[in-house]
């Protein structure tokens, strides 16, 4: 059994982290709302849409901080991704080209679908045959084409 | 006119005896002394101990009496001036001017039942005494010389020049109640703003009227100014109501809506307000350029306090954004989002600048302070840190666990200690600080953080540490000027400097003025050369005969020696 951790005791988060944690606070409990929330009567494939919905956000948060408004320093962007407050391989997506907006790493995981195709929310509103509105199975993404 | 509007009968007068009191249920009832009764009904002259009629046009051979009295120019209403008996008299004679003379015929056979008048107020008439102006409950007047016991509808020429000054008077103290009243209500804002206007233009419509009235006072006697007077029958009839719309005219329109501009602080282009050459200048010219909507919300950002660090999401949820105009001043979402982008990152950096800036507080100085406040030997440090757990002090996270237990039992050990051995400890503390930080200018309260964080610091209790640094401090000498020393000892440099690129300058000048001087010597070295070489060819082309001969000479003379 691994020791318990206790509180007081762990490291100190790196300098900065007082001025994000009210909001990364705020994305914590939303996260724990969505996943106490009853899911009764919600289709099977909708189940994990706010989960994945609240995730990107936090990410894509954190994203931000970091890499556009340069607002937090390096050892607390790792920190913050060490610590799970955000996802660096969804992260790591969004720094490709055509991946800048990427819902979700399901979405570009062609090898999960019957076509080897990724998902209805990878294209890219333009190419649509018509106007429909769409919202992709795996995270309920509207559309998350770099063109659109 | 004055029928329609009027209804009020006067209550037949209580016979004798009977008292009329008000029940604590608002109802009146009444009460006769002598008989002990007391009823709700009331109480009808049937008697009859006075005999009054109580409506009078009821009977008819009473009217045709009182039609009767039509005829005569006389009210008569002077002696029983305050007694309702003498009602009847004003009767028919007040609507006399309305209904012509067709009433004399009518009134007889089939009597109407007619309002009753009765006197309201008097006023003595000035310059003419025994003469009295009497006001009606309808609003009508006549005068009533109180001497003779005379009262005349028509008022006699003599009489005009004082009731003329007497409604002047009466019109100048109601201008100077509604002044009264108005004036607080200014403050109020808007409304009464806008009402004075209004009641103004009414008064000086009322003094036109009555002008015009005092011109023909014999004529009609019931005015319009009269009607005024008389508060309850101002419910307004129809004749009066498209009057109102005039006397709000577009003056007070505009300055009302210039005054609600004022309020909320728009521009006069903002709201049409009729007239466009008076705008100042800007009202709508100005065309809000794409960097000013931006900044403007910017602005907007700046004044709600939003925390730059927030996502936008979080903006966008809380909506409090939305009711402010600046919001609009962008019209897109993506705009705003953009704008939202730029000002976080600025105020962020901002916020950067200000936290290095920011001289780095130590945490143990407010651990310390609450040490001291709590700590007591009583408790071991788990307890103690059990007991203090939900406290900012024991949950900073800037200040290790270990060093807080250290402190607390270093802290703990130190108050067993005797109070003399605390204090010389402080005293060395003190001492050991360098006169930069602690000097006499030292205010007791602003320690130099190299104190506040020393464990000796809190070892004692408040009271008597404050007295023992108070008295360390006064003994202390003044501070070095240790700022200046250093600003000087920098402009010593910047001299040294200076003079040294001075020194450097001049070296090269003598410098160059050397290399200058050798130059010319040369030159001049040259020239002499060359002088005496030119002086040796002259010398040598001045050649003369006697010169050649002798040369010759010299020659041939030079051959014989060889």
């Amino acid at each position: 059994m691994p020791a318990i951790r206790h509180a007081s005791k762990r490291k100190a988060p790196p300098a900065g982290f007082s001025d994000i944690e009210d909001d990364l606070l705020i994305f914590s409990n939303k996260m724990k709302d969505a996943e106490n929330a009853s899911t009764t009567n919600v289709p099977r494939h909708k189940v994990h849409w706010p989960i994945f919905q609240i995730s990107h956000q936090r990410s894509r948060y954190v994203y931000e901080l970091y890499y556009e408004k340069e607002a937090i320093s390096k050892e607390l962007y790792d920190w913050l991704l060490k610590n799970g407050y955000a996802d660096a391989m969804l992260i790591a997506k969004w720094k490709k080209t055509g991946y800048e907006k990427l819902c979700c790493l399901r979405c570009v995981q062609t090898k999960e679908t019957n076509f080897n195709s990724t998902c209805i929310c990878r294209v890219p509103k333009a190419q649509m045959k018509e106007d429909q509105a769409i919202e992709c199975v795996s995270c309920g993404c509207r559309g998350c084409a770099s063109s659109d | 006119m004055l029928k329609s509007t009027h209804k009020a009968v006067a209550p037949p007068p209580l016979p004798e005896g009977w008292t009329e009191h008000k029940a604590p249920t608002g109802h009146s009832y009444y009460y006769n002394a002598t008989t002990k009764q007391s009823t709700y009904t009331r109480p009808v002259a049937s008697p009859a101990p006075i005999a009054p009629p109580p409506a009078a046009p009821l009977n008819p051979s009473q009217s045709f009496l009182q039609y009767q009295a039509v005829g005569s120019p006389i009210p008569s209403a002077g002696p029983g001036f305050n007694s309702f008996p003498q009602q009847q008299p004003f009767q028919g004679r007040g609507f006399q001017g309305q209904r012509g003379g067709r009433d004399d015929h009518d009134g007889p056979r089939n009597p109407r039942p007619q309002p009753t008048d009765k006197p309201k107020s008097r006023h003595p008439i000035p310059g003419c005494e025994p003469w009295v102006l009497v006001h009606t409950k309808l609003g009508r007047r006549f005068v009533y010389n109180t001497a003779k016991n005379q009262s005349f509808w028509r008022i006699p020429d003599k009489l005009k020049d004082g009731i003329l000054q007497l409604d002047q008077q009466r019109i100048k103290e109601k201008a100077e109640a509604l002044q009264r009243e108005k004036e607080p209500a200014a403050s109020g804002g808007i409304p009464g703003a806008a009402e004075k206007p209004a009641t103004e233009t009414r008064e000086e419509q009322q003094n036109g009227g009555d002008a015009e009235d005092s011109s023909e006072y014999e004529e009609v006697e019931v005015t319009d100014d009269e009607e005024e007077e008389n508060p309850p029958k101002r419910q307004r009839t129809d004749e009066d109501a498209p009057d109102e719309p005039i006397e709000f005219n577009e003056d007070d329109i505009a300055f009302q809506l210039a005054a609600m501009g004022q309020e909320y602080g728009l521009d006069p282009g903002e709201y049409d307000d009729g007239n466009m050459e008076g705008w100042e200048e800007g009202a709508q010219g100005l065309e809000l350029t794409e960097e000013d909507a931006v900044a403007l919300f910017k602005d907007l950002l700046d004044d709600f306090r939003i925390n730059p660090y927030s996502p936008w999401e979080k903006l966008v949820e809380e909506g409090k954004l939305v009711d402010d105009t600046r919001y609009t001043a962008l019209t897109t979402m993506k705009a705003r989002r953009e704008a939202w982008d730029e000002w976080s990152r600025e105020k962020i950096k901002q916020l950067r600048e200000l936290k290095t800036k920011e001289e780095k507080k130590d945490p143990k100085i407010p651990y310390l302070a609450f040490l001291q406040k709590h700590a007591t030997p009583k408790l071991y440090w788990p307890e103690f840190k059990r007991k203090y757990r939900k406290e900012s002090e024991m949950r900073d996270s800037a200040m290790a666990d270990k060093d807080r237990e250290k402190l607390y039992r270093e802290h703990i050990n130190r108050l067993k200690l005797p109070q003399s051995s605390l204090k010389a400890d402080l005293l060395t503390l003190l001492k050991a600080q360098p006169l930069s930080t602690l000097n006499n200018t030292t205010i007791a309260s602003h320690l130099p953080p190299a104190v506040l964080t020393d464990i000796r610091y809190i070892s004692l209790d408040p009271a008597v540490r404050d007295q023992l640094i108070e008295s360390h401090i006064a003994t202390l000498p003044p501070p070095p000027a240790s700022a200046a020393e250093e600003e000087s000892e920098e402009a010593a440099k910047e001299r040294m400097e200076k003079q040294r690129r001075q020194k450097a300058l001049e070296d090269r000048e003598r410098h160059v003025a050397e290399e200058k001087r050798r130059q010319k010597r040369n030159l001049e070295l040259g020239k002499g050369r060359l002088r005496e070489e030119e002086a040796e060819i002259a010398r040598a082309m001045n050649v003369t005969k006697k010169g050649l001969k002798g040369h010759l000479m010299g020659e041939e003379s030079a051959e014989k020696d060889s």
